[in-house]
């Protein structure tokens, strides 16, 4: 038993540590494209922190999201800037030497303080701490889902989850008001890549199904499934894939809107007929749960693929 | 009948909904708004009758009750701050329907209906978890009215607030994973009830508290204001200083009045410190300015200080502070809303917003003219505006505590308010050597100022009502958690 704890303590040290020196050179880094990598791996480490802080569904969506999609989202606009004849705007803020010395000498007193301070608050806390974990187990039976975090998303808190995706919709009108990506070079995908994404992305549907289904009684649900599903549209979005006007028209929208609204109509009904918002039937918890989380996944990987495009912006726009 | 209907919901979902119809249908997405926004206020207004009639509004989402779920509370001061939404709602939205280009409201009115959603939802949230993702919600739609027209100062002024925005969410968000571990619960009346000050409850505080301050623009932590709202559209703007300012001062103030202030006495110190700096260094940068917008929003840092000398007053006042203060910040709503769009009607016909550039303005533009001046009175705090009652009451909170200090510094700021209110205003009664109109103003635009001006000054005539309105049971502890 020994030598197992010890392994544990070892690997959690060299984690800790890979993490803080990750992070140092990602923000040091000079060159964008070592930043970037640097970047990425520094997620897929926080990956196996969360595993091993026994939190799966955390590790699923920093994987899922916060290495891959947000390095492919760096990666793609690193590549514009690389094309686009931009002259160099960065505002003065971010330039370096311009600052007064002043200012970086009171943050370099200031933010050791506000770590001692957070650290001794963090050993303060009880050791053992159950928190409302206790209560869902208690609720569980009643909330249509086996596991815990999806009947806390989607169930106890659901209005946050509705929040939550109303956020991302946010955030995809924020990019397109700006005019989206900038256009891509028509250069058409490599034989390699071709026949790779038609073979790659029906697997990443079928593992976002998988997680979808699984997600209500183990690790999983709509925010892993929509982010692999996000990350097939990327692939195919990147290998020279494009939508039909048609399609952008009517249903990329559609399919955008789909999780937001699918809340906000369970969400009315609900108080309509229960009284309350999102206070679903007792008997139809577990049906309106994975009714909301599929309409859920697919907006939440449309809308992280649709990041990507900028054909659906020139058209709203000439409306 | 009509008592019964769940307004507290329908003011959060309605702006929701018509903000996404707005996005999959851009063909109507004035004549939706405007339908929206009016129908929120109605709302709004169903709400607030409920709350006077049969006292705070409870709402369990979900049919859990807190702990478990999330509850939607509304109180007098909570009405407040929606009557506050949903008037310079309406006004900006009246101004805003001839104001953009249709590229521009194609993205202005989703973005914007959606803002509304979530202000609502935060005045109505008793969950400090759900605030965070409301303020996640309000901070990216900010951003995103920031930069619509993407200039690249709008961008960059865009790009520094989202960073600061960021910054002010996750250490607020830090602070709530220390209260949940705590206390094991993120409900603001179980919090209350259960809070014991101990290191991590000080941590979380000054954490919450920083955060917060960030994202209210408390000096010095200011840096991100005057350049987004400067650059913003102007109806944008606003927004910004009128609404969103607010809504993270709101939740420190829930915090304080319900959660912190039985021992935060020397952080309330240092609150009002840092609000009475920020009403001098606001009130002479605004002086400095040679631009309209970059005046009114350093006019802004010094009202928002304000609102903050509250927290050093509140725990000899019986609360009664915080229901001043909630006057204070629907007055300032009001009269800054009202000069933004004065702003944006200067730029509209000038082409510019230089203060040497506005002789002669009142002959052109009398209506523009009067609502600056009738929401400068209210922003000085002149007779019988809402912003006299207001800071006279303030003032007063603290002669009667002995705070002559704070007292000395409230007058100088209406001083000094009054210094950059006539700056402007003396320039626009100048003879004109020159004709420098370029473009006309809607006649729509000029009464929306003018209208959100009077209101300014009406809210003064009002003031008892609405302070004992503020007072409809203060604290949200009382209701029992239903099963």
């Amino acid at each position: 038993m020994e030598a197992i704890t010890l392994l544990k303590w070892t690997f959690d040290t060299v984690l800790g540590l890979g993490l803080l020196w990750l992070a140092w050179r990602a923000l040091t880094s000079t060159d964008l494209f070592q930043a970037i990598i640097l970047f990425v791996s520094f997620g897929l480490l926080m990956t196996l922190a969360w595993v091993r802080l026994d939190a799966p569904d955390i590790a699923l969506a920093e994987a899922a999201i916060g290495a891959g999609l947000t390095g492919a989202l760096l990666l793609s606009t690193l590549a514009r800037l690389q094309t686009a004849e931009v002259e160099n705007t960065l505002p003065q803020s971010v330039q370096p030497s311009s600052k007064p010395q002043l200012v970086h000498w009171l943050l370099i007193i200031i933010i050791p303080l506000l770590l001692a301070g957070l650290g001794y608050a963090i050993l303060d806390l009880p050791p053992y701490f159950e928190g409302l974990s206790g209560a869902v187990a208690a609720n569980l039976d009643a909330s249509g889902a086996n596991n815990p975090v999806t009947a806390v998303l989607l169930n106890f808190r659901g209005y946050d989850t509705m929040l939550e995706i109303i956020v991302l919709l946010m955030a995809l009108l924020g990019a397109w008001s700006l005019g989206g990506m900038p256009p891509y070079t028509d250069k058409p995908a490599g034989a390699v890549l071709d026949t790779f994404s038609r073979f790659l992305v029906p697997v990443f549907i079928l593992v976002g199904a998988y997680l979808l289904w699984i997600g209500t009684s183990a690790p999983g649900g709509a925010f892993q499934a929509g982010s692999v599903l996000g990350a097939a549209a990327v692939l195919l979005i990147l290998s020279d894939w494009r939508l039909r006007p048609t399609f952008i028209q009517r249903t990329l929208k559609l399919a955008l809107i789909s999780g937001s609204s699918a809340f906000i109509t369970i969400g009315l009904l609900t108080t309509l007929y229960e009284g309350q918002l999102l206070a679903y039937p007792a008997t139809y918890a577990g049906i309106l749960i994975l009714f909301l989380e599929s309409l859920a996944t697919i907006s939440i990987g449309v809308t992280l693929g649709a990041l990507f495009l900028r054909e659906p912006v020139k058209y709203m726009e000439s409306q | 009948m009509l008592t019964d209907i769940a307004w507290g919901v329908i003011v959060i979902m309605l702006p929701l909904t018509g903000g996404i119809i707005c996005f999959i249908w851009p063909a109507i997405s004035k004549t939706l708004g405007l339908i929206t926004v009016v129908g929120t206020a109605l709302s709004v207004t169903g709400l607030g009758w409920q709350i006077i009639e049969s006292g705070p509004y409870h709402h369990t989402v979900g049919g859990w009750g807190a702990p478990l779920g999330i509850d939607l509370f509304a109180d007098g001061l909570s009405l407040l701050m929606l009557i506050m939404t949903a008037l310079v709602g309406l006004g900006v939205s009246f101004y805003s329907k001839s104001y953009f280009k249709p590229q521009e409201a194609t993205w202005f009115w989703p973005i914007w209906l959606i803002l509304l959603g979530a202000l609502n939802a935060l005045f109505l949230s008793a969950d400090i978890f759900n605030l965070y993702v409301i303020l996640e919600l309000i901070g990216l739609a900010a951003v995103a009215l920031t930069a619509l027209t993407g200039h690249i100062a709008a961008l960059n002024s865009a790009m520094r607030y989202l960073l600061a925005m960021l910054l002010g969410s996750l250490a607020y968000l830090l602070g709530v994973a220390l209260l949940y571990h705590d206390v094991g619960s993120v409900d603001i009346a179980t919090l209350a009830e259960k809070i014991k000050p101990n290191a991590t409850v000080w941590a979380a505080l000054g954490f919450m508290s920083a955060g917060l301050a960030l994202k209210s623009a408390l000096f010095p932590l200011n840096f991100w204001l005057p350049p987004a709202h400067a650059n913003a559209p102007a109806p944008v703007s606003a927004l910004l200083s009128a609404l969103v300012v607010k809504a993270s001062f709101y939740i420190l103030l829930r915090l304080w009045s319900e959660i912190f202030g039985s021992f935060g006495e020397g952080a309330a110190a240092l609150l009002g410190l840092l609000g009475a700096a920020a009403i001098l260094w606001g009130s002479l940068q605004a002086l400095c300015q040679t631009r309209v917008k970059l005046l009114i929003a350093y006019s802004t840092v010094a009202q928002v200080g304000y609102l903050f000398l509250a927290f050093p007053l509140a725990l000899g006042s019986n609360g009664m502070v915080w229901g001043i203060v909630a006057y204070l910040a629907l007055s300032h709503a009001l009269a800054k809303s009202a000069m933004f769009l004065v702003a944006g009607n200067l730029l509209r016909f000038s082409g510019h917003d230089r203060i040497s550039g506005l002789e002669g303005t009142v002959q052109r533009l009398p209506l523009t003219v009067s609502a600056f001046a009738l929401a400068g009175i209210s922003i000085i705090g002149l007779p019988p505006s809402s912003g006299f009652i207001g800071k006279w009451l303030l003032i007063e909170v603290a002669v009667t505590q002995g705070r002559w200090d704070l007292a000395a510094i409230m007058i100088i700021g209406g001083l000094l308010a009054a210094a950059y209110v006539f700056k402007v205003l003396g320039q626009t009664f100048s003879d004109a050597k020159v004709s420098h109109d370029t473009g006309t103003v809607p006649a729509s635009m000029e009464w929306a100022a003018l209208l959100l001006a009077i209101g300014a000054i009406l809210f003064g005539f009002i003031a008892p009502e609405i302070l004992s309105l503020a007072h409809i049971d203060v604290s949200p502890s009382t209701n029992g958690i239903t099963p």
